[in-house]
């Protein structure tokens, strides 16, 4: 039961209080450049979140059963990123065989994503920072990555409105956005506590 | 100014060309090692090592790596530098290692360093690269440092640790936290804009054409086509 | 074919090439990483426990500690530097504590928290050169009591694995815990679920009695015996309490309350709810007693912030036992009103000795609204029973 408690909290941790766009800063490029359409955002979203899932599937046994027993720690970047882009590959080029239909969803959101630093970063946390196990670990990445939905779905309402609105010259684009995204990384921030409150 | 002079091509950078102001790429490691002008410092070097040792390496290796493998190669170059500058920074300033944790090994996927791979050293000498590769990383530096002045300035009322006597007691911590990063970020973006306005190559988008993801992609899909 | 050929052969050249640079700078910065990594932890560590040198990690899972406990690492004199993480008012609360040979606490401090650091930043100076003995002694710091309880317990934590990496024993269980086991070993039928029984008759040295929860029997608590009885008030072992224990439990289960019309006395004080007389002739009565935040005498308010209080006396004035049924005061100060070593006070007094009743530390209102609506008990029973 609480090793059950304990992955709830993980999970929505990840989702509101850690969200990895709006207060680690992780992921910000598709945050910015995606989401100014509802169903871009969503399409990414998902992209994202299944990425990392995969992604933190395949390497926390690299590190765990291969890099670590073989005293080759500092490779872990390099691995990492290589098997990232590798797996990206592999599942767009599986997506476009076999689930033609997903593939027209989400096939244009892949390549964007090898360079996700979001990706990358969730992987290398669950293991340097949070060191997790196999199933916390799986539990962070889907956790990190429906927040990364959620921030997107939530900011592409943003946008819409910001479109519709009088801005001055020099702030109207990219400054605007950036200050909108101020706005729902405030709103954010207040989830900070709530989660272990929750399970008391 | 003749545009290739080694002069400009190392210039263009710290403003024109702004990295982060302008290009607006490496967003993430912007807004994220910025809380203290120390953070910042650690990855204004951290990178523009990387940078300058990758361009070198990638402009030498221009003419040996095949086209269609030529992202793997820039990717596994880039890493590797990062790796070795990570080692080097944990072994002799760990406390910059533990300011900077995660987003070190994140330097390896900085839009700016795969992005400069992708535009410049592919196309050019050894020696006009690693100048881009200095300019840029300084440019990056410099942006970095100034966001970082800013909000550790008004958050924590000190500069590089130091802190500020008379500032003491007027310290608005909302601008070390997240929401802050992002609010100094935009702000500092227009402020330039005013400042170069009609000179610099502005963008206020992403777009395919500074995107390192482009050359992976290559559908122009990730652009909505209209613009704001 | 050419082509993919050459591809393959460049990238995994370049690879090769580079996993050699990754070596020969890993075989250079490795010591010194490792030599910095020493000397930083042994420069934490011998923050909490100056004189300490040559730390080095203890496998805890050898052991069965308290579960705050997350590192050990021992030290050559034989002195050991504990890491705990606790939840005080946030969760994530993570303290060092250094003890040295002797079990004496020579240093704790709070290496993060997710709190904002106020007093608990200097706590751990508080906690210094205590012993297991002497803890208890260190009172919490009102305003964060929730962090500093949280503290101190995390230290206590560190004590005891003292004892145990020493080869001794403790009692991990907190007082619930102790009493609900020995509730459970004296009643096993109870699955281990007991309430509390108000009692409402007068039953001599029995200190208290809980009801199972499933109906299956009764354990009444004298001294430090517990004794079981089944529901009808049989006992089930025999012992020399027989006695007493089963009138208590005839007394107990044979009472009934009937309520008193209250509005028919113009007098009743206000702070009475409701009344109650059972068959043997005693009164129970349902109070409201002001809080904080309530004005003076007055014991309602409309915001509502009154305290419910059960108490039950004999007809002659005597109180018998008193509860605290609810409460919304201020977390950590009056709401210590709801704690059994406050409200059991009251059992036994009458009013002549009444006013021997402790105060609740810092909350001055509290237990002066309190004490008052208990008070009245005694001129409610004047009232009812007839007597000017």
């Amino acid at each position: 039961m609480d090793a059950f408690k304990s992955l709830v909290i993980i999970l929505l941790s990840s989702v509101f209080v850690d969200n990895y766009v709006l207060t680690r800063f992780l992921g910000i490029c598709p945050f910015l450049g995606v989401s100014k359409k509802l169903d871009s955002a969503v399409g990414m979203g998902v992209a994202v979140t299944f990425v990392m899932v995969v992604a933190t599937a395949v390497t926390w046994p690299i590190q765990h059963y291969i890099l670590n027993s073989m005293n080759l720690g500092y490779m872990q970047t390099i691995v990492f990123i290589l098997v990232i882009a590798a797996l990206v590959q592999f599942i767009e080029m599986a997506l476009k065989k076999f689930i033609p239909s997903l593939h027209k969803a989400l096939g244009v959101y892949l390549p964007l994503i090898t360079t996700n630093c979001a990706v990358l970063g969730v992987a290398i946390n669950n293991i340097n920072e949070h060191q997790y196990n196999f199933i916390q670990s799986i539990i962070n990445s889907l956790g990190v990555g429906l927040g990364f939905m959620l921030a997107m779905v939530l900011f592409s309402g943003m946008r819409q409105k910001i479109q519709e609105s009088e801005i001055p010259e020099s702030f109207k684009g990219l400054p605007a956005t950036l200050i909108a995204a101020s706005f729902i990384s405030l709103a954010f921030f207040g989830f900070g506590g709530i989660i272990e409150n929750l399970f008391k | 100014m003749n545009k290739n002079s080694n002069m400009s091509i190392f210039l263009k950078g710290l403003l024109l060309e702004n990295p982060v102001f302008v290009l607006i790429l490496g967003t993430c490691p912007t807004l994220a090692t910025t809380k203290t002008v120390i953070g910042a410092i650690g990855m204004g070097v951290a990178a523009t090592a990387v940078l300058i040792c990758s361009n070198i390496v990638i402009s030498l290796l221009r003419k040996l790596i095949p086209d269609s493998v030529r992202i793997p190669c820039y990717i596994v170059v880039i890493a590797s530098f990062v790796t070795i500058v990570e080692m080097i920074i944990h072994a002799f300033v760990p406390t910059i290692y533990e300011l900077l944790g995660v987003y070190l090994p994140l330097i390896t996927v900085n839009c700016i360093i795969l992005g400069r791979a992708e535009m410049f050293a592919n196309k050019n000498n050894v020696a006009k690269s690693a100048l881009d590769g200095l300019g840029m990383g300084l440019g990056f530096s410099i942006a970095l440092v100034a966001m970082a002045t800013l909000r550790e300035i008004l958050g924590a009322a000190s500069f590089a640790g130091i802190s500020i006597p008379f500032l003491e007691n007027y310290k608005i911590k909302f601008f070390v936290e997240a929401p802050g990063g992002f609010l100094v970020y935009g702000i500092l973006i227009a402020v330039v804009y005013k400042l170069t306005h009609g000179k610099a190559p502005y963008k206020k988008e992403f777009s395919c054409a500074t995107c390192p993801s482009a050359a992976y992609c290559n559908r122009g899909n990730c652009q909505p086509k209209e613009e704001i | 074919m050419i082509k993919n050929l050459k591809s393959v052969i460049s990238l995994t050249v370049i690879c090769a090439v580079i996993s050699v640079l990754l070596a020969l700078t890993n075989d250079l910065t490795a010591p010194i990483i490792k030599e910095q990594e020493t000397a930083a932890v042994n420069e934490a560590l011998s923050v909490v426990l100056p004189g300490g040198a040559d730390f080095s990690p203890i496998e805890i899972d050898e052991y069965e500690l308290p579960e705050t406990i997350t590192e050990i690492y021992s030290e050559k004199n034989g002195g050991y530097v504990f890491k705990m993480q606790t939840s005080g008012y946030a969760a994530n609360f993570v303290l060092l504590c250094g003890i040295d040979k002797d079990g004496v606490v020579k240093g704790a401090t709070c290496i993060s928290s997710g709190e904002t650091l106020g007093v608990e930043k200097d706590y751990g100076d508080t906690l210094k050169e205590k012993t297991n003995e002497t803890i208890d002694d260190v009172a919490t710091v009102s305003g964060a009591t929730k962090t500093t309880a949280a503290y101190k317990n995390a230290v206590k934590d560190a004590l005891n694995s003292f004892i145990i990496l020493n080869g001794g024993s403790v009692d991990l269980r907190d007082e619930a815990q102790i009493l609900n086991d020995n509730l459970s070993a004296a009643l096993p039928e109870a699955e281990g679920k007991f309430s509390p029984v108000f009692i409402t008759e007068d039953i001599g040295d029995i200190n208290s009695v809980y009801a199972s929860d499933n109906n299956t029997g009764f354990v009444f608590v004298i001294g430090e015996q517990f004794v079981a009885t089944d529901k009808d008030g049989k006992v089930k072992t025999e012992t020399d309490l027989k006695t007493t224990v089963e009138a208590a439990a005839k007394a107990i289960i044979n009472s009934h309350l009937n309520e008193i019309d209250i509005t028919k006395y113009s007098d009743m004080p206000t702070q009475v709810a409701k009344a109650y007389k059972t068959d043997s002739g005693n009164y129970v009565f349902e109070l409201k007693a002001a809080g904080f935040g309530i004005n003076g005498d007055k014991y309602y308010n409309p915001s509502g912030e009154y305290i419910d209080i059960k108490v039950s006396a004999t007809k002659d004035g005597k109180i018998i036992s008193c509860l605290t049924t609810a409460q919304k005061e201020t977390d950590g100060i009056g709401s210590a009103c709801a704690d059994e070593k406050f409200y059991s006070q009251f059992g036994g007094k009458t009013e002549a000795d009444y006013s021997e009743i402790d105060a609740i530390s810092g909350a001055t209102i509290t237990t002066n609204g309190y004490k008052t609506a208990v008070s009245k008990v005694f001129t409610a029973i004047k009232i009812l029973e007839g007597v000017s």
